[in-house]
């Protein structure tokens, strides 16, 4: 595959949930590429449909409409078997490291268990193999692998979880929220172990969380979701330090710095993101944004670069060059 | 908005003199199968009236044990608790329900992290606002409801005539936690413990609920201790930051001290390990290696020592005591080989830290 092209794009993405007989429209046309070798951020607040996106991805939520192009087949046009096959080039950590581990199974047997369902490695090069991925998590393979998950720390766990999604060799790794369940100084300690397995191993990473300094620590590009819709994809450092859509200002502004002499311009949101059963027409940010114009309620706007790379979905962006 | 600067001298003194809490070696202990957990241990100090006090540690460092014991919240078995803590001249420690039902709510009240279970589900957030107005004060039934609305509408929840007759769970995340601010507030405490009051909460609500916290305590001139594991949350918005590891204090600063000039290596590794929004993508976070000791068995010396970079042989030996720096009574660490600009001057006892 030549440098710089799509290992996976989506295109006009939509995801619906029928409850208690209305549609909620969890995604809701998304569309973006993910660059081979590059880590793409997806930030957003609860209920923006971040997490539907990445679950849509491997149709484990299955896409009412659009495509999900990885390394040029569209996932959502395979038969199940097919399907299984093409994504193993994907695997997706989740956030809660303890339950999604299989609770009476050894750490060995966890992290072989796609080796096992593959029929790929038997006997001594499944050890082998298990044993390699555990010491590149950090765990020591003879200590660790005889054991059970609970006798192993959150952050432990999540390196299990790492361990196993690595043995399938995958392109793609989906991580979603993997960090937000531990404590700080283990939260670092896995951020750090993703950056060195993924210049080891040569992984594309979809980096899905809520906390902007994370993403933006791990993240190349960084794309920015509303209530179902992108707001804005640039290169991380551009985004932060210039902020297009007024969603991503308000957003940055309300972060908070372990700085006490921080002091950023605050651009204060007002009440609570509207309900994606019935979202407002147009732009779904008008209703709390401090630049909406009668166009906003009128026509959506669809993202449209204004610098290179640099795409923003907004009839009034902020294009202050300044700092 | 209402941003808190830290002052050398806390401005908001009433009519009374003297702290308002003292604690004094607050030892808690937890007895259960695997032994003693001693979840707090050895902390001492004081609040003054008015001030804004920031607890940050990891998840079992005790911060949460420490504002339960304040509260008096603690089971009644299976608990031993030494010490004292001393709320406006009553002993909570050992205190009899009936002497902690007069201050709950009403001179000391908490709003806890997770607001759908500390609510009540099948009882109007009205009524649950009422309860307490009811129970600690005077008013008749139309003057509390009214004194209830008024609330609502101070904690920034629109529409709070119709709102008052809502049950918890037709409201969003930030509004119950709205209402739990409410509910703490109602019969004016001097005293509000905030435990992870955001965590859980979106970005741009939680900025919404710290700003409305800080504007509530100006005007109220109320005392708040500020629990979480974020230093973010607590940088801009406490007078004071205690440190916890392990169930001890190992550093209390003001908070522009602290920042400036932190002394105990934990504090600067809990500062290191947490990405920052103004660093460029693929800063390399300093990682903390292992994680927070079992406290069923701690180990000897510093309970630190076996994930700091400074640690000597002392430090593996001898548990360091809280001691003030050097020229500044006010800041306290407990450390044997304190970072570069930071030396230890006496050994604090527990009645003289402050």
């Amino acid at each position: 595959m030549a440098a710089d092209s799509p290992l996976l794009s989506v295109e006009d993405l939509v995801v619906n949930f029928r409850k208690s007989g209305h549609t909620v429209q969890a995604v809701a046309g998304v569309s973006f590429d993910v660059i081979e070798g590059e880590t793409l951020g997806l930030v957003g607040e609860s209920g923006c449909g971040k997490s539907t996106t990445g679950r849509a991805l491997i149709q484990i939520e299955e896409p009412t409409s659009g495509a999900v192009r990885f390394q040029g087949t569209d996932l959502t046009s395979l038969k199940r078997r097919e399907l299984r096959q093409a994504r193993t080039g994907i695997q997706m950590i989740f956030q809660d490291p303890i339950s999604s581990l299989n609770p009476r199974r050894r750490v060995r047997d966890i992290v072989a268990e796609p080796l096992d369902i593959w029929g790929l490695e038997t006997g001594d090069q499944r050890t082998d193999t298990v044993n390699t991925m555990l010491e590149a998590v950090g765990l020591d393979p003879k200590v660790a692998g005889e054991r059970y998950p609970r006798e192993f720390s959150g952050g432990q766990c999540q390196r299990i979880s790492i361990a196993r999604a690595l043995v399938m060799k995958p392109k793609l790794m989906v991580c979603d929220e993997m960090v937000s369940a531990l404590d700080v100084s283990v939260q670092a300690q896995i951020l750090n172990l993703v950056e060195d397995l993924k210049a080891r191993y040569g992984l594309t990473l979809l980096f899905i969380a809520h906390d902007l300094a994370v993403v933006k620590n791990v993240s190349d590009r960084v794309a920015v979701m509303y209530l179902g819709r992108l707001c804005e994809i640039a290169p991380s450092d551009d985004l932060y330090h210039h902020p297009a859509h007024p969603y991503t200002d308000a957003l940055l502004s309300a972060a908070l710095e372990p700085d006490p002499s921080a002091v950023r311009e605050r651009v204060r949101l007002t009440g609570e993101p509207p309900s994606p059963i019935n979202p407002p027409t147009g732009c779904r940010f008008r209703t709390r944004c401090p630049r909406a114009e009668a166009r906003c309620a009128e026509e959506m706007p669809e993202l449209v670069e204004i610098a290179p790379r640099h795409q923003v979905a907004c009839h009034f962006p902020l294009l202050n060059t300044g700092s | 908005m209402t941003e808190k600067t830290s002052t050398e001298e806390f401005p908001f003194v009433d009519e009374h003199s003297g702290p308002l809490l003292r604690l004094t070696d607050v030892n808690t202990s937890f007895h259960t199968v695997r032994g003693e957990v001693r979840a707090v241990s050895g902390v001492s100090f004081e609040l003054a009236r008015g001030e804004t006090l920031g607890i940050v540690g990891e998840s079992g460092s005790g911060k949460t044990v420490l504002s339960r014991s304040i509260m008096g919240l603690l089971p009644r078995s299976g608990v031993s608790q030494s010490g004292s803590i001393v709320f406006d001249d009553t002993e909570i420690v050992a205190a009899p329900v009936a002497t902690l039902r007069d201050l709950w709510g009403a001179k000391i009240a908490m709003v806890f992290q997770d607001p759908m279970t500390s609510l009540n589900p099948v009882v109007r957030i009205g009524r649950q606002i009422t309860e307490s107005l009811r129970l600690h004060t005077s008013m008749d039934k139309s003057e509390a409801k009214a004194t209830a609305i008024s609330l609502l509408e101070q904690v920034g929840i629109p529409s709070p005539v119709e709102r008052f007759r809502n049950y918890p769970h037709q409201l969003s995340g930030g509004m119950r936690q709205r209402v739990m601010i409410a509910i703490a507030l109602a019969c004016a405490p001097r005293l509000l413990l905030a435990d992870e009051p955001t965590t859980g909460l979106d970005v741009t609500v939680q900025a919404q609920i710290l700003d409305l916290l800080t504007s509530l305590q100006e005007e109220r001139r109320m005392a708040v201790i500020l629990v979480t594991h974020d230093l973010g949350v607590v940088a801009t918005r406490t007078d004071r930051i205690a440190v916890m590891y392990a169930g001890k204090i190992v550093e209390l600063a003001s908070t522009t001290k602290l920042f400036a000039n932190m002394a105990m290596p934990y504090t600067q590794a809990l500062l290191n390990s947490t990405p920052r929004l103004s660093d460029p993508s693929h800063t390399r976070l300093t990682a903390i290696d292992g994680r927070p000791p079992d406290l069923i068995d701690p180990p000897s010396g510093c309970a630190f020592s076996p994930r700091c970079p400074y640690a000597t042989e002392q430090c593996t030996l001898e548990a360091p005591p809280l001691r003030a720096a050097v020229g500044d009574e006010s800041h306290l660490f407990a450390c044997w080989n304190p970072l570069p600009g930071a030396s230890a001057g006496a050994v604090l006892t527990p009645e003289g830290a402050s």
